[in-house]
Parts: structure tokens; sequence; C-alpha cells
């Protein structure tokens, strides 16, 4: 597979991830505020902004119309909603001739059906209705992926752009909820922010089938950490980073493929054998602090091994 | 049958239009152009019939609605091109039209030969001018057009192309004159494209009118991908191991689609300057797993641009060092390079020439009227009728150094016979065309808009032409021009099978 084709089936990937995990948290936000004081919706609203910004910045005041307006909208926010499906179109546009026509169009029509919305449009009735939608097309669209490519090597890239970027979305969320960043938001979670988080990663049911409908903040913890199964959870993403890059370049040199495997390995290593009491002991930053860089290592060593390394290297 | 004469509002001739027939004819004005659908005493061709009796049937509602089927689904394909403004990128579909454009079987045969004809004599003469330089000994064309012509690439000499084929896909553009008859206005023997929107238009149209597609025996023309690579693989003596690309200047390029389309529908790999590099004569692509070795690259890039240490050195899309791995064999580049000194204007005006000499045939297929200036019974022909011709200067292109007759004052006509008669070798002329017309769906009703026909040629080991063409229609009324740039818009073209 060419080298380019590689970095855009990847980053095509990760800006989808991007932009499912915004339309959900958008979604989500936007119904649960309504069951919220205004000031627990406010402070729930400041770790939104946080979770789906790039920079450490916190809104100038929480205004849920300018907030969802700038993390859907904003062409000029990076990271939002639009911008992310837009630059999922524009890296699946440059391989189109590796997709199917059904991913195409199907990303085509959301983005084309997105692109002309409003805020004014959306905000009167229904506002979260729209991301549900975005959500729903979304999870059609990964279903398309997954049944009408080959699954092959650029198939595993998909996986890979998908799971790093899901690894590092959900090792964020926690660290606003237990780690270092949840000094961001002033207020400390409370009964209803756990309830949201879980929504925020479609986990409410898969953890109230885990352990009931008892909400403990170690067991969500837990759950979002480690569970094998189920398919937010960063143990599950980790995992399928390993397998993905296990399929990935399969006829790279030997050396080369070394690298890559060793840190997936060591990653692998860092969620499988580390229990939540430990981490609860002490304090869960450093770890999601660790997960985060070991993911961008793994990013880095995936370009230098397989998509912009030296020519002369191979010659 | 009742005949009316109506005003053309715009240029004031009087035309033929025919109100009677009811709704969706009710603006259709025939004019003195051949008309594909009408004759001139207003009743239908037999092979429009068909088509006729459908729709009369159909409300203009419904004609609106798959009007819009059809675009909606080229929005949804993908097949845009992006208008920049000042902050805003907007995409547009290329105009898709409704009604198909119809070919009789006995005149596609007829073209089919004039076109293979064609190319066989290009394909010799490009040969013989990168070769031996026997039609410039027997003074067929002048020296002095071929070694002048921006287009000849001297680096070519003697460099062996494949089967001897320098143009292994064309696109010959045809227009159809008052008379009837097919000729030739262009031949496109670079980069041509189109064919994707040939493909698209078809995908499209047969969904808006599945019956009568089916009742009328439309030649399929969806094996051309297949053909493109069979003709591609036929460059290389690895056949079917060959590792073939089609090389794209990338996803800004107006036709970016059709490369990527072509791509997919071949199953090769689609790549870009960046991901090839030449070492020691062979060319890689960069993949994920190490370099791979590619055989025969379907260029959709210039000559200028396809190697900067031999042509453009300021090219950031070609590949250092391309054009010697090629020169060394180790690599074929479809259409090879140099094509361009064979379709420009002076040289058009030889093709039938070039045609009776390599192949002692009479063309099939007829040149629009050129006179070459350089010849003195011409120059006078032209001198005289410089009101009726339109003039070019053979260098020029984009309208500079153009006189068109019927629209120039009679001051302007004698300062340029002056300029005609002081340098006659650069000056070519030739009457002005009427384009066909064809019925197109405008304004929820059908109306007669001028089209022209490009179809494409393969050529490799063998010469196949797929049986149908990109039809491009000029969308305004009246308008010659069908460029997609100003607004022109593309037609499904039905070529039937008896």
């Amino acid at each position: 597979m060419l080298s380019r084709v590689a970095e855009s089936m990847y980053w095509m990937s990760r800006y989808l991830e991007r932009a499912e995990h915004t339309s959900r948290l958008i979604a989500v936000k936007l119904e649960s505020m309504i069951e919220q004081s205004r000031e627990d919706a406010d402070s729930s609203w400041m770790r939104v902004v946080a979770a789906l910004s790039a920079q450490e910045r916190t809104p100038a005041a929480p205004d849920a119309f300018a907030i969802t307006q700038g993390l859907a909208f904003d062409r000029l926010n990076p990271s939002s909603l639009l911008s992310s499906l837009s630059n999922a179109r524009d890296n699946a546009r440059q391989v189109r001739e590796q997709l199917s026509m059904e991913v195409w169009e199907n990303l085509n029509r959301l983005y084309l059906r997105l692109q002309p919305m409003t805020m004014d449009g959306i905000w009167v009735h229904h506002p979260a209705h729209p991301f549900r939608e975005a959500l729903q097309d979304l999870h059609t669209l990964g279903g398309v992926i997954y049944s009408t490519l080959s699954h092959g090597e650029g198939w595993y890239f998909l996986e890979l752009g998908r799971h790093i970027e899901r690894a590092q979305l959900v090792s964020r969320l926690l660290d606003l909820h237990f780690g270092a960043a949840k000094s961001i938001v002033a207020e400390a979670p409370k009964y209803f922010d756990w309830l949201v988080l879980l929504k925020f990663c479609s986990a409410f049911e898969p953890y109230c089938k885990a352990y009931t409908a008892a909400i403990v903040p170690e067991k969500i913890a837990e759950f979002l950490l480690f569970d094998a199964e189920f398919p937010h959870s960063v143990r599950f993403s980790v995992d399928r980073v390993c397998d993905a890059l296990l399929h990935v370049a399969p006829a790279a040199p030997p050396l080369r493929r070394a690298v890559v495997e060793r840190l997936a390995g060591r990653l692998k290593a860092s969620v499988d054998f580390t229990q939540i009491e430990d981490l609860m002991k002490g304090s869960i930053a450093p770890f999601l602090d660790d997960i985060s860089q070991q993911c961008e290592q793994i990013h880095d060593t995936v370009y230098t091994s397989y998509i912009a390394y030296g020519a002369e290297t191979v010659l | 049958m009742q005949h009316e004469a109506v005003v053309d509002l715009l240029d004031g001739r009087s035309a033929v239009a025919r109100p009677g027939r009811g709704a969706p004819y009710a603006n259709y004005v025939l004019e003195t152009a051949y008309d594909e659908m009408f004759a001139a005493d207003g009743t239908v061709r037999a092979h429009y019939a068909a088509l006729n009796a459908r729709l009369v049937t159909l409300a203009p509602e419904e004609l609106h609605r798959r009007q819009q089927a059809c675009e909606l689904s080229f929005l949804h394909q993908g097949i845009t091109f992006t208008v920049y403004s000042d902050k805003q990128a907007t995409e547009r579909i290329i105009p898709t039209d409704l009604l198909p454009r119809i070919v009789t079987a006995a005149e596609w045969t007829h073209i089919e030969a004039g076109l293979i004809q064609r190319i066989q004599a290009l394909n010799h003469f490009l040969r013989d001018i990168y070769g031996d330089g026997r039609v410039l000994k027997d003074g067929v064309i002048p020296r002095s057009m071929i070694y002048g012509s921006r287009h000849y690439r001297r680096e070519m000499r003697g460099v062996q192309v494949p089967h001897g084929a320098y143009v292994n896909v064309c696109g010959t553009d045809l227009v159809r004159r008052e008379d009837g008859a097919f000729v030739v206005l262009e031949d496109n023997l670079r980069v041509p494209s189109g064919v994707s929107y040939m493909l698209a238009n078809r995908d499209v149209v047969r969904r808006a009118f599945p019956n009568l597609f089916r009742s009328m025996g439309v030649r399929p023309i969806e094996h051309y991908p297949r053909e493109l690579l069979a003709a591609l693989r036929a460059l290389t003596p690895f056949q079917a191991d060959a590792s073939i690309a089609v090389l794209t200047p990338g996803v800004f390029n107006a036709a970016f689609f059709e490369h990527a389309f072509l791509a997919r529908q071949m199953g090769v790999e689609l790549v870009e300057g960046r991901d090839l590099l030449v070492n020691d004569n062979v060319v890689y692509t960069r993949t994920t797993s190490g370099l791979k070795r590619i055989d025969v690259i379907y260029r959709r890039i210039d000559d200028d641009f396809i190697d900067p240490l031999i042509f453009r050195e300021d090219s950031a899309l070609g590949v250092p060092g391309l054009f010697n791995a090629y020169r060394a064999g180790n690599v074929v580049i479809a259409n090879a390079l140099g094509t361009g000194v064979a379709d420009d204007k002076a040289v058009y005006a030889y093709v039938p020439r070039l045609i009776r000499y390599y192949l002692s045939e009479e063309p099939i297929l007829d040149n629009v009227e050129t006179f070459l200036c350089r010849e003195p019974k011409s120059l006078s022909h032209v001198l005289a009728n410089l009101d009726k011709l339109v003039v070019k200067a053979v260098g020029e292109s984009g309208g500079y150094g153009m006189l068109i007759g019927p629209h120039a004052g009679k001051a302007e006509r004698e300062e340029f016979a002056e300029k005609l008669k002081a340098d006659p070798e650069n000056y070519i002329a030739q009457p002005t065309i009427q384009l066909s017309t064809a019925p197109t769906f405008v304004d929820d009703g059908v109306e007669a808009r001028h089209v022209d026909l490009r179809p494409f040629i393969l050529h490799g080991e063998e010469t196949v032409i797929v049986p149908g063409a990109l039809t491009r229609v000029a969308l305004k009324r009246g308008s010659l021009v069908v460029n997609s740039s100003q607004g022109g818009g593309s037609k499904d073209t039905w070529v039937l099978s008896s």
C-alpha cells in the first residue's frame, strides 16, 4: 500500500472518530442540561469544552448556544464537528480509489447534510436532534466501512487511526473527571456528572450490566480503562491498536516492524497489568498521561517506519 | 405538419419553432444548424422517435424530478469542481443533461472507421518525426512547422516506444456540419479527459430512462476501464504481472475525480509525483512495506511538468529522473511524451494529407475546411473572403491574433489583410461552423442546444473505440461554446446497435 494512501486512511479514520466523539458529547450534553441546575450544567459544559479542545482553555462564559456553535459548526475551530468531518472527507477524497462507493457516498452525504446547518436553524426545537442523527450516520458509516471494504492493510490503518484517537479521547475524559485536568473545572463531579461521563462514552448500559446501576466512580474508572470487551474502553482500543499493528506493512523489513511492535507491546502491558485499586490509592493522572504519550509515540513511530521513511534507508 | 416562423430574439434570424407539438417543445427553435432530433421539415428523425414518444407522455414536473435525481447523484458521488471566491470554496457539479444524444449504428460505423484511420496516421507521423523524418524530407509538411513547435520534444528523438504507439489514449472532438456530416474539429493527443463523465452520464441517464434504454438497443460502454487496462498492459512484456499506476497532479486538479475513478475501475494504484522516486533509472513507489517497482505510468500530467530535471524545473508535480528511466526503457509512459506537436492548429490542417501519405487512403472523416495561408491559392481565397472566415495565427491560442471575419469592421479586415500578406505562413483560416443542436432539458422544457462529440480511442497493440462518447453541450441558448469552464455541460451518448 502506498505510504501516502496509508496516511490518508489513518487520518480519515482519526477524524471520523473525533467527529463521532464530538457529536456524542454535544448530543449528551444538550439532552442532559435540562435536568441539571444552572451551576451544574455550567461546570459540565466546561468539561465538554475542555474535552474537545486542542488547547487547555476554558470558555469565557458557559453559554450553551455559543459553545455548541463553536464545537459543532465553527470552521475556524480545527476540532469542531464540521472541521473534523471536512478533514475526514478531504482525506477520503485523496484515497477515493481505495474506498468503496458506499463508504464515500455515506461520508459525503453526511458532510453535505451538516455543512449548511446553522445554530439558529437547530436551536429552537430539539437542538440535540441533529447531533443524534450525525451520530447515527457515523455509526452507519462504521458499519459500511466494516462490511464493504476488504479487511486488508488499508482497513487496518483505519482501525489504527480510530483506536489511537479513541484511546486518547477517553483518557482525556477520564483525566477531566479523575486526573490532573479535573482542576480545569472548579466543581467536583457530582452524581449526575458520573452518569453523563458514562453516556459520553456510550457506556451507561454496558456499565450497568457489568456493575449494576450503582454509580461508583472507582468502578466507572475501572470500566472505562480496563474492561476488555467494551468498545469504548481504553484497554479495548489498545488491543485493537496492537492487532492493527500486526497487520499493517506486512512486508516491511523486520527491524522496522520490531520498533513499532515493541512500543505496542509496552502499551498493552501498561493496561493489562495495572490495577484500578493501585491507581485510585495514588494518583491516576500520571497513568493517564503515560497512556496518552505512548499513543503519541506509536503514532510517531508508525510515521518513521512506514510512511515518511527516508528513501535512502531502503535502497 | 404546421410550421410557424418565429424570430429568434438573439440574432434576429428567422427560425422555425413547433408550438403545435405541445408542452416539452414549446421553446424548441430550429436554426440553420443541423438538428439531431428534428429534420429540417420538423419531423422527428427515426432514431429519436422512441425518445420523443416518451417525452411527450412525461409531465414537466416528472422530467424535472429526474433531472434533479441525476444532479444529486453527481453531487453525492463527488463529481464536482471547486470554485474559489474570497473566503469560500464552493463545490459545483459539472452540469449533466437528462436527455441522451443518440447516434445511429451507421453513423457510428463511419465515425469509428474514420477515427481508427486518423489515429493510425497520427501515430505514423509521430514515429516519423521523432525518427527518420521521411515526411519532412518528402516535403509533405514543412520542417519549420515541426521543429519550430513548442510541443516538439527533441529529447524524444530516437526513443523507442512500444508498438510504435505514441498516442495510447486519444479524445477527438467531432462536430456535425450543417449538411449533417461529422467533421473533426480537434485531436486531443496529450492528456484528454472526460471519459469518466461519459461513464457517469450513462449511469444516471440509464436510471432516469430504464425502459427506453432497454428497448432501444444501446451499446454498452462500461468496459472502457477494462479496455484501457488491457491497452496499458499491452505496452509491457510483463503483461498480467505489470505494475501499473495512474499519475495524477493531485486532489486540486479539476480532473481528479476522473483520475481516481479510472484507477479504482482498473484496480491499479493512483499515485502523485511525490509517491514516486527514481533510482538507477528504475521507477518506484513508496509503500508502507518499502519500495515497489512501477512498469507502466498512465500519466495525467502535461509533458512540461513530468520531470523537473528535463522539462520545467519549477514543477513540483513531477518526478525527478523519470524521463531518463523512460529513455532507458525501464518504464512506459502513456501517452508518450511529445505528442502535442501533432495536435496543434497548423498540423491539424495537414492531417488529411498525412492520411494519404502514410496510409494511401482518402480520409474517411473530413477536417473542418481549413485554408493554409502559406499556400498562394488559399491565401488569395482567404483575402477575397475575409468577411466570411475566421483567421487564426498558428502559434497563438486563447483567441489572440485572431480575426472573426463576420464580426469585424472593414478597417479591421483591411488591416488584418496586410498582416496576412506580410506573413502568410503564420495563419490559417476556417469558415464559422454551426455545431449541430440536440434536445436538451432547460427550464422545465426541451430546447435545442449546440453539441459536439468526443469519442475516446485506445491504441496500443490494437485500436479499440468503446461505442460511446462524451457529448458536450452549450447550455446557453445560441452559444457555440461547449467548454465546462464557460457554461457547458455534458450529455449521455447512446450509440445504437442497429
